[in-house]
C-alpha cells in the first residue's frame, strides 16, 4: 500500500514546489530586533516603547508598504548573554534592525558581532562614550551604531557639572560636597572630572570614593560624608543597589541631601518599591510628564493609558529608535543597510525627549533644543518634579524630612 | 572610634547568626549546605509576600516567614537530602546547591529580578553619641544576639538540645542509646532554615531584596565557619565577630571598596595557617 502510495506523494510535492512563488522581499514584514535586558524595568519599557511606535506605524499601513515586527532576546547584565541574544537576533531571526542595549559593558561586547552581522543598532540605554568612539575610529566596519538615548556618559558628566555649579552652588549657595560613585569603567572616568572642575568652580570636595556594586552596607560611607561637614552628596549608580543605598540613607536619618545620576531611580516606581525612602532625591532623567516638545505630554499620557503605568526613560528612546528608523527607511524608500544608513544620518527628529539629531560619531546631540538631561525630584506621595534646569523647572527643591526647617 | 565599635557590633552580630545556622547542619549531619543562601532569600521574600501581597500585620509575618522556611527546611532534609545520605558527601553537597539555585531561579520567576521592599519594624532612628543609627539595625543586633542566647540555652538545658549535642559527638553512639539520628537530623536542618530565615526577616529592610540576596550570605557564612572551624558554634561567634569588626574597620579606616576582600583574604591566610580554624578540632577539607 505504501509503495504505491509514495510516488504519488512525491510527484504532488514536486508539482507543489513547481508551482510555489517565492515569498518576495516586499511581502515580508520588516524585523525589529530587541536586545535588552528584558528582565529589567528599564528593560520592559524599551520594549514596550518599541511596541507603541509599531502599533502606530502598523494601524497606518506600515512602513513602505510592509508590517513592522518585534523580535526579542534577552541580554541580561552580562556580556556572554549580550553576544548570544545580537546572534540569536541577527543570526537565526535575520532582523532589519536592532534596537536596544542596557548595559555598556554588555554593549561593547556585542559590538563585533553587530559589526559583522552588518546590521543596523539604534542603542537606547547604554551610555559609554566608547560605543560611538568606534564609529569614528573604524567607519566601514562600525557605521550601523547609532546612540538615539541617553545622552551618553561624558556628556552627562558635563551636565552634572552644570547642576553642581546651577544649583548646587548658584541656587543654595552650598559650598562643600561629597562625590560617591559605584566601581564601574564609566564612573571612574565622571568622578575624577567632577572633583576637579567643582574645585575649580570654588567648591570644596572633602570626601570621594568608589564602592564596589555589591556593597550591602553603606554605614561607613554616611558616617564619612557626615563628619566631613558636606551640604551635599552627589552619587552615581547605576548596577549597585540603588534601593539599599536609599533606605539606609533614610534609615540613618544622614543630615546630607542625595542626588546625581541614579539608574534605578529613574524607574517610576522606584519610591513604591523604596517604601517612600526615595524622597527629596534627585536623578537625572530625560523624560516626564512635562512639555519638553510637543510630542512629550500627549505621548506620556498614551504611554500609561496602554500600560497602565508611567514609562522609564528607555521607553520614549526605544518609542523614538522605531520612529527615527522609519523616517530613514521611508526615505531610504529600502531596507538595506548602507542607504538607511545614509538617511539616519540626516535625522532632525521632533521626539517626547526633545530633536533628535547624530553628530558626527552618530551619538544624539544634546543642547538647546535637543534631547537634554533634566534634575528630577522625589517629592511628597512620590511625585516628581523637575528642579534643573531653570528652563524646564516645575517645582521647588526640597530637604530631606528630618531636615526641614520649620 | 565609636561608629566603628557599633557598626561592628550590628554587622557582627547579624553574620553569627548566619554563621551559626550554616556550622550547625554540618556539626550535626555533616552537611555542606549550599542551601543556606536560600533560606535566608525565602525569609526575606516570604515576609515581602505576606506584609505587601497579603497585607499580614509585619510581627506576624515575620513569625509565620521564619516557620514557613523551617518547615522547607525539614522538607528538604527529609525529601531530598536524606535518600542521597549512603552515597559520598560531595552527592549532598551538589543537591543542597541544586536546591539553592533552584529557589534563585524561582523567586527571579515569581518576582523578577527588581528589588522589593520590605518595611521596617521599628521605623525610629537613634543617636549614640553622634553615632547615628537606624532602630531596624538595632532590632537586627538585639534579636540577633537573643535568638544566640535562646540557642545555647536550647542546646544546653534542654534534653533536645542535649541528643542534638550527642549526635553531633558520635551518631553511631547516639544511636544505640536510642536517639532517633535522622529526626534530630531534620529538627535541626529546620532550626538552622529557621535561624537563616530569621536574619533574612531581620535585614530585608535595610538590605537589596532580591531573587541573588543569598549568594553573599552564603559566601559570608562560609568564611565565618572556616575562620572560626565547620561545626564549632563558639568559633562561628568568633569568626563572625573578627570578620565584622575587621570589615569595619578597613571600610572606616581605608575604603569601603577594600573591606569586601577581608573576608575572602581571611579563608586563605587561615587555611594556610590552620586548616580546621580556631576552633576546629579537625581540618574540614
Amino acid at each position: 500500500m505504501l509503495k504505491t502510495i509514495a510516488p504519488v506523494v512525491a510527484g504532488s510535492a514536486l508539482i507543489a514546489a513547481a508551482l510555489a512563488v517565492p515569498a518576495r522581499a516586499e511581502d515580508k514584514p520588516i524585523l525589529l530586533g530587541i536586545n535588552t535586558a528584558l528582565q529589567l524595568q528599564v528593560g520592559r519599557d524599551t520594549l514596550d516603547g518599541v511596541r507603541m511606535a509599531v502599533e502606530e506605524i502598523n494601524a497606518k499601513g506600515g512602513l513602505i508598504g510592509r508590517k513592522l515586527e518585534v523580535v526579542t532576546a534577552d541580554e541580561g547584565e552580562s556580556p556572554k548573554e549580550g553576544v548570544a541574544a545580537v546572534n540569536k537576533l541577527t543570526g537565526d531571526n535575520n532582523v532589519n534592525v536592532l534596537i536596544g542595549g542596557y548595559d555598556s559593558g554588555v554593549t561593547l561586547a556585542e559590538l563585533p558581532h553587530i559589526s559583522r552581522a552588518q546590521t543596523i543598532f539604534l542603542g537606547t540605554g547604554s551610555a559609554s562614550p566608547a560605543i560611538q568612539q568606534k564609529v569614528k575610529d573604524d567607519y566601514a566596519n562600525y557605521k550601523y551604531l547609532f546612540r538615539v538615548n541617553p545622552i551618553n556618559s561624558a556628556k552627562q558628566a558635563a551636565s552634572l557639572m552644570d547642576f553642581i555649579k546651577g544649583k548646587l552652588k548658584g541656587d543654595l549657595g552650598y559650598s562643600k560636597i561629597s562625590i560617591l560613585g559605584e566601581n564601574a569603567k564609566w564612573v571612574q572616568d565622571m568622578v575624577p572630572y567632577l572633583k576637579r572642575n567643582a574645585t575649580e568652580a570654588g567648591l570644596e570636595v572633602p570626601f570621594a570614593e568608589f564602592f564596589d556594586p555589591q556593597t550591602a552596607d553603606f554605614s561607613p560611607i554616611f558616617a564619612k560624608v557626615k563628619d566631613s561637614g558636606s551640604q551635599y552628596l552627589l552619587i552615581i549608580l547605576s548596577h549597585a543597589a540603588s534601593d539599599v543605598f536609599v533606605k539606609q540613607w533614610y534609615d540613618a536619618k544622614v543630615p546630607v541631601p542625595i542626588g546625581g545620576i541614579d539608574v534605578k531611580s529613574q524607574d517610576a516606581d522606584f519610591f513604591k518599591r523604596v517604601g517612600g525612602k526615595a524622597i527629596s532625591e534627585v536623578t537625572t532623567n530625560f523624560v516626564l510628564r512635562q512639555p519638553i516638545t510637543e510630542k512629550s505630554i500627549p505621548w506620556w499620557d498614551a504611554f500609561v493609558k496602554k500600560y497602565n503605568r508611567a514609562p522609564v526613560y528607555s521607553a520614549a528612546g526605544a518609542y523614538d529608535a522605531v520612529y527615527v528608523y522609519a523616517d530613514a527607511v521611508t526615505r531610504a524608500k529600502t531596507t538595506d543597510a548602507d542607504p538607511v544608513i545614509k538617511e539616519l544620518e540626516k535625522t532632525d527628529y521632533v521626539s517626547p525627549r526633545g530633536r533628535v539629531k547624530f553628530d558626527a560619531l552618530h551619538e544624539v546631540q544634546d543642547g538647546p533644543g535637543n534631547v537634554n538631561v533634566i534634575y528630577v525630584q522625589w517629592q511628597n506621595d512620590g511625585d516628581r518634579a523637575v528642579v534643573w534646569p531653570k528652563e524646564v523647572a516645575s517645582g521647588k527643591m526640597i530637604d530631606p524630612p528630618w531636615m526641614m526647617k520649620n | 572610634m565609636l561608629d566603628i565599635i557599633i557598626y561592628g557590633a550590628v554587622i557582627s552580630a547579624v553574620y553569627a547568626l548566619l554563621a551559626v545556622g550554616f556550622t550547625l547542619i554540618f556539626g550535626v549531619a555533616r552537611i555542606l549546605n549550599l542551601a543556606h543562601g536560600a533560606f535566608y532569600a525565602l525569609g526575606a521574600y516570604c515576609v515581602y509576600t505576606l506584609t505587601a501581597n497579603l497585607h499580614v500585620p509585619l510581627v506576624i509575618a515575620a513569625v509565620i516567614a521564619v516557620l514557613l522556611v523551617a518547615l522547607f527546611g525539614i522538607a528538604m532534609e527529609r525529601v531530598l537530602v536524606r535518600p542521597l545520605r549512603r552515597l559520598p558527601p560531595l552527592a549532598v553537597l551538589m543537591m543542597t546547591l541544586a536546591v539553592g539555585l533552584m529557589v534563585e531561579q524561582i523567586l527571579l520567576l515569581i518576582f523578577g529580578s527588581e528589588a522589593r521592599n520590605v518595611p521596617s519594624l521599628v521605623e525610629s532612628s537613634f543617636n549614640f553619641g553622634g553615632v547615628l543609627l537606624s532602630g531596624q539595625r538595632l532590632l537586627a543586633f538585639f534579636c540577633s544576639v537573643a535568638i544566640l542566647g535562646g540557642l545555647w540555652l536550647f542546646m544546653q538545658h534542654t534534653r533536645l538540645g542535649a541528643a542534638i549535642l550527642a549526635v553531633s559527638q558520635d551518631p553511631e553512639g547516639a544511636r544505640y542509646m536510642g536517639i532517633p539520628s535522622d529526626r534530630i537530623f531534620s529538627i535541626v536542618m529546620g532550626l538552622s532554615a529557621a535561624i537563616a530565615a530569621a536574619a533574612g526577616v531581620l535585614v530585608a529592610p535595610f538590605q537589596s531584596v532580591i531573587p541573588g540576596m543569598g549568594l553573599l550570605p552564603l559566601v559570608k557564612a562560609f568564611a565565618i565557619v572556616i575562620v572560626g572551624g565547620l561545626g564549632s558554634i563558639p568559633g562561628s561567634i568568633v569568626g563572625a565577630l573578627l570578620l565584622g569588626y575587621t570589615e569595619t574597620i578597613v571600610a572606616f579606616k581605608a575604603s569601603i571598596e577594600w573591606s569586601q576582600i577581608v573576608s575572602v583574604a581571611a579563608v586563605l591566610i587561615v587555611l594556610i595557617i590552620r586548616p580546621a580554624g580556631f576552633f576546629g578540632k579537625r581540618a574540614a577539607f
